[in-house]
């Protein structure tokens, strides 16, 4: 090895080391400063996956959480507390839990009264710990997982319905749409993902599904990671003679899905999403085309019928030009929740805001059945799934009725 | 095909540790404990001193000493290149995990157990690659596959929680018989010191005894040690196995400090990925490479995402890009991999010694 | 091809590495290879007779077969690049799946700017993965940083997450699909069989067979196998081994381009989906033997069958752990693959 080698190695090392003394002290000092929550603006930290393979609907959030942030201030601040600013503190979780763990206690540090995030369950697990044992209330957007709302945590609250409650709905949905339809629901066959997510979609649904007389069979999973082609699950749907076709899985998968569909034709009266991560996106209809008309979809969603969401999502649009996902505007709702947990406690004691918090009631801008209230586990008692489907190259909202923009399509464009 | 390239011969002092000229000469294994000594005694007091976001980055440098120094043992005093640490960093983890949680275990008897657990694994693991004469790649292949097929059983178990993993279970106040103290508690960073402490020891002790001389004369010249009647296999064992109980210790002390553990974060390939960039990046073969490489790697992504969250004027256009910070960490590896391919303590060393 | 610069007939075999690194295609006798042949598929005809019986019904074994050998088509013209590059330089090139996602993402690219046909982006694609191999190679791999075995896995490590990474910054992470124009499917006694698969599935073939004319019928061929052989020995008769080494890389990811482009239409193209074809083309080159390309492309095959049937084997596993059982098998049994000679 040549010196010159050897030097230019070390000075590499060298340059590390000294960012990592000068770019350390940066947050240290910021905690110094801003440690006491009694001055300066009101922190609040929202905690999203910007970056890595989920950061399209990270930064989404993260934006929403400003809006959020940005429509208290101009209408004045926190009132009760003399009209302090409200300031947004952001973590980026890159999709990881123990990354998001080090960003959540680092936005505490900071003095954040309150967290808001994170997208993905096993961060959002993480990030409950942290908020639990500092005392600090997590209100989480969006967080799929029912297990974390079983540990007894006191200072965990989550704005969209959990899995089993949409998994529920859908079930509940399907049976009174196909009746309505006269082509009652006899067996449906259940395609999903084999992760918590997935399954935890499924046995959901096949639970409440049979209650309700409705035969769940076969039960196909699969690895989203790895899968490249669903064509043999989708023909074993088609062997199986189910009549409706129910898949929980992420984008990617949900979409590889919808090809196969396309191809064996199953005998089918309805594809029916549960939380599933594509079939009620925009997105996938640009991507899919023709393929996904017709899909329903039951998951949590904006509130299309709220004249003002409808002007917040303009104003997303406005301003970054881009149309507001179901997922911002969950962070939207949750900044809300913190904020005016804070302007009810009168102070920023963090266990005044988290009792304000447990006893609030915050007009949502997604769809509920009144407004955002929580049950003593912290979820969100009043969330409510909706049914949609894709009508036209539009996702409409189709069920229930109060919510819906169209009626309901029980068919599938193969079989017409 | 691991060969000896990039190792450095064993028994030869560390970085930092000069021959005094007059007085008589310590023993290598003398001198380095007493590094160690000094090293420890110095850490000691860091976080008191250290502000609380910088605790949290000195605790993840232990926890990826730990894993390093395991490695080390197998793969850089022992030659046998693991690419699936992963599979003892998860035992370790899940272990621990499921015996404080479905049996209330404390954390330190689960921390026993999953070292042996690991250990039995990895002498299986061993015992099929040696008997096989896997080499290099292979052998980095075949470990590999073992901790991705480790990670995707966990993940479809019922027992282990499946993908969901395993939540610690909150306790009021702190305890030591349970690892649990105030987030930024100071005792954290003194347990995981600790045990890095007694890991590197270990690894020096096991360096200089018996076994590890025979094992180095075996990574150097495996033929040549077998027809001298060594039990090749047998002291290959040991070493994956001491190897194992290592990794294990890190996992189970990862999941006491996160108090959270899922197939991925245990298993994952990241997690090998991780023990190897460490090691090679410190210096493969040596003492105290998988320390440095434990400092650097464990504060670089907190430097690079603090440099991008408040960017310095003139890299202002950069904030908010996602991605650049795994970019950045990525362009210095392979700087660092590329202009001192025997690590940072691997080249000082073979500095000094001319 | 002059410009490989050698003078060289096909060199001797005395191998200085032993194994099966020694050789880049199956070479030993014709009958010993029928009859692992023969082994291999009464094998796979057992398989999917226990297929038959788990499953109970036949037109999802079919649909299955038909699927997974489709899928392996494109494995196996993936893992060719990665087993030439293997066998030739031993390197076990981690950057395999990012440089594919890089071609993915130039296909992207061209079919969005220029509205041409899909596959058409080979001719842009191709040669740029030709390029970008020949610079990774110079500039990363080789001498003395690229020479252990564990900095040539770091290297290659940290250029999979540079790539992605920068993918990532430039592109988004917003999944990006690329559509066949005319696209159809037609039904194979019963199972679907998509026109975009079938075509894949035979350009992996083609480039398959262009890679075998190449590497034994061409002087240039003739080098890389000597070089594969017998480094200081193809060195010592006049072979330039440092080129022949940069040319073969290149080639292998210029495979990866291929491969890319015939893919691009069956996926969702993200910056990582590099990885999860990375994990499945190492498998089939130890399956198919180091530096074995026609191993390769039947061990693509043998790949994609055991995905499908581990979908039907074990419900609710991944196809994943089916693969790396084989795997282990393989490696354990016959570490030279299933059709290189044992050393």
């Amino acid at each position: 090895m040549s010196a010159r080698k050897l030097a230019a190695g070390l000075g590499a090392c060298a340059v590390l080391l000294a960012a990592a003394g000068c770019g350390g002290s940066a947050p240290s000092g910021a905690a110094g400063v801003a440690a006491g929550r009694d001055e300066g603006p009101v922190k609040i930290g929202a905690l999203h996956p910007v970056s890595g393979a989920n950061a399209v609907d990270g930064q989404q959030m993260r934006r929403g959480a400003q809006l959020a942030v940005d429509a208290i201030n101009a209408k004045g601040g926190i009132r009760s507390l003399g009209g302090r600013k409200v300031e947004l503190e952001t973590g980026d979780t890159q999709g990881k839990a123990e990354v998001g763990q080090s960003e959540a206690q680092r936005l505490i540090s900071a003095g954040a009264v309150g967290l808001v995030g994170t997208y993905q369950s096993a961060v959002s697990t993480n990030v409950a710990v942290v908020a639990e044992r500092n005392r600090v209330p997590f209100v989480m957007d969006v967080t799929a997982s029912d297990a974390i709302f079983s540990n007894g945590y006191e200072y965990s609250f989550r704005v969209q319905p959990g899995s089993a409650a949409i998994a529920g709905a859908a079930a509940r949905y399907l049976k009174e749409v196909s009746q309505q339809a006269g082509k009652p629901v006899k067996k449906v066959a259940f395609l999903h993902e084999q992760t918590d997510f997935g399954s935890g979609a499924a046995e959901a649904f096949t639970a409440a599904a049979e209650k309700l007389g409705v035969e769940v069979g076969p039960n196909i999973s699969y690895d989203a990671l790895t899968v490249s082609d669903l064509t043999a699950q989708i023909t074993q749907v088609k062997a199986s003679g189910a009549d409706v076709l129910a898949v929980a899985g992420y984008y990617r998968d949900s979409l590889l899905a919808a090809k196969a569909i396309a191809a064996v034709k199953p005998r089918l009266n309805a594809v029916w999403g549960v939380s599933n991560g594509a079939y009620d996106q925009p997105k996938f209809v640009t991507d899919g085309g023709a393929l996904g008309e017709r899909y329903f979809s039951t998951n949590y969603h904006f509130d299309a019928k709220n004249q003002q969401t409808a002007g917040l999502r303009a104003g997303y649009q406005r301003r970054y030009g881009a149309p507001m996902r179901t997922g911002a505007v969950l962070a939207y709702d949750a900044v809300q929740v913190i904020a005016q947990g804070v302007e009810r406690a009168g102070g920023t004691d963090a266990e005044k805001v988290r009792d304000a918090i447990a006893s609030s009631k915050v007009e949502p801008r997604t769809v509920g059945t009144g407004p955002i209230a929580f049950a003593p586990n912290g979820d969100n008692k009043n969330a409510l799934p909706v049914l949609m489907q894709v009508q036209n190259g539009q996702v409409k909202q189709v069920y229930p009725a109060e919510k819906a923009e169209s009626k309901p399509n029980y068919s599938v464009t193969w079989r017409s | 095909m691991t060969g000896t390239t990039g190792i450095t011969l064993t028994g030869r002092p560390g970085a930092g540790a000069a021959r005094p000229v007059k007085a008589p000469p310590l023993r290598p294994q003398n001198r380095q404990l007493a590094v160690l000594a000094v090293l420890l005694l110095v850490a000691v007091p860091l976080p008191l001193v250290l502000p609380p976001a910088q605790g949290a980055v000195a605790v993840r440098i232990l926890i990826f000493a730990l894993m390093a120094v395991g490695w080390n043992v197998m793969s850089g005093f022992g030659g046998m290149f693991s690419f699936g640490h992963a599979a003892f960093f998860g035992l370790g983890a899940y272990t621990s995990a499921y015996l404080l949680v479905e049996h209330n275990v404390s954390p330190w008897i689960g921390m026993l157990a999953g070292m042996a657990v690991a250990a039995a694994v990895a002498v299986v693991i061993g015992y099929f690659a040696f008997r096989y004469r896997l080499q290099g790649a292979y052998f980095a292949l075949a470990t590999f596959a073992f901790a991705e097929m480790l990670r995707l059983i966990v993940t479809t178990t019922e027992f282990t929680n499946k993908a969901v993993g395993f939540t610690v279970p909150l306790i009021r106040g702190s305890s030591l018989w349970k690892i649990q103290f105030a987030a930024d508690s100071p005792a954290y960073f003194w347990i995981a010191l600790g045990l890095a402490g007694l890991a590197a020891l270990v690894s020096i002790l096991f360096l200089h005894s018996r076994t590890g001389r025979y094992v180095t004369a075996i990574r150097d010249d495996e033929p040549a040690a077998a027809s001298l009647g060594t039990p090749v296999m047998r002291y290959k064992l040991m070493t994956v196995a001491l190897s194992a109980a290592i990794t294990a210790v890190a996992g189970a002390f990862y999941t006491q400090y996160y108090l959270f553990v899922n197939p991925d974060l245990a298993f994952g390939s990241s997690v090998s990925i991780q023990a190897i960039a460490t090691v090679v990046i410190g210096g493969i073969g040596t003492i105290w490479g998988p320390i440095v490489g434990a400092i650097i790697l464990g504060s670089l992504s907190d430097v690079t995402a603090t440099l991008l969250r408040t960017p310095p004027g003139f890299l202002d256009f950069l904030q908010g890009r996602s991605g650049l910070d795994v970019a950045v960490y990525a362009v210095l590896l392979i700087l660092i991999v590329r202009l001192l391919p025997k690590g940072i303590v691997g080249t000082i060393a073979a500095r000094w010694r001319r | 091809m002059s410009n490989s610069g050698t003078k060289t007939e096909p060199p001797p075999a005395p191998a200085v590495r032993r194994g099966p690194l020694a050789r880049l295609s199956p070479g030993d006798g014709t009958g010993a290879l029928l009859k692992r042949a023969a082994a291999t598929g009464g094998l796979v005809a057992v398989a999917i007779a226990i297929a038959l019986i788990k499953s109970g019904s036949g037109l999802v074994v079919w649909q299955s077969v038909v699927t997974g050998l489709l899928m392996g088509g494109l494995y196996g013209l993936i893992a060719m690049g990665l087993t030439l590059i293997f066998g030739v330089l031993d390197i076990v090139n981690f950057a395999h799946g990012a440089l594919l996602a890089i071609a993915m993402f130039i296909a992207f690219g061209v079919v969005q700017g220029t509205g041409l046909h899909p596959y058409l982006t080979l001719l842009v694609a191709v040669p740029a993965l030709f390029l970008i191999g020949a610079v990774v190679h110079r500039g990363l791999l080789s001498g003395t940083g690229g020479a252990s075995l564990e900095n040539q896995l770091l290297i290659t490590l940290g250029l999979s997450l540079l790539l992605e990474n920068g993918l990532l910054m430039f592109f988004g992470a917003e999944p990006k699909n690329v559509a066949l124009p005319g696209d159809f499917q037609f039904s194979l006694f019963g199972a679907v069989v998509s026109g975009a698969r079938l075509y894949a599935f035979l350009g992996a073939i083609a480039i398959g067979a262009l890679l075998f004319w190449l590497l034994r019928r061409t002087r240039f061929g003739t080098a890389i196998r000597a070089v594969a052989a017998n480094g200081p020995g193809a060195e010592l008769v006049g072979v330039n081994v440092r080129r022949v080494h940069t040319l073969t890389f290149a080639i292998g990811t210029a495979c990866a381009g291929a491969a890319a482009v015939l893919a691009a239409p069956l996926v969702t193209v993200t910056p990582t989906l590099g990885e999860q074809f990375n994990i499945t083309a190492f498998v089939v080159v130890v399956l198919g033997g180091m530096g074995n390309v026609a191993g390769a492309l039947v061990g693509g095959l043998l790949i994609g069958l055991v995905e499908q049937l581990t979908t039907i084997y074990m419900d609710g596993q991944s196809s994943l752990l089916g693969v790396f059982a084989v795997f282990l098998i393989v490696l354990f049994l016959r570490p030279q693959g299933l059709f290189g000679r044992r050393s």
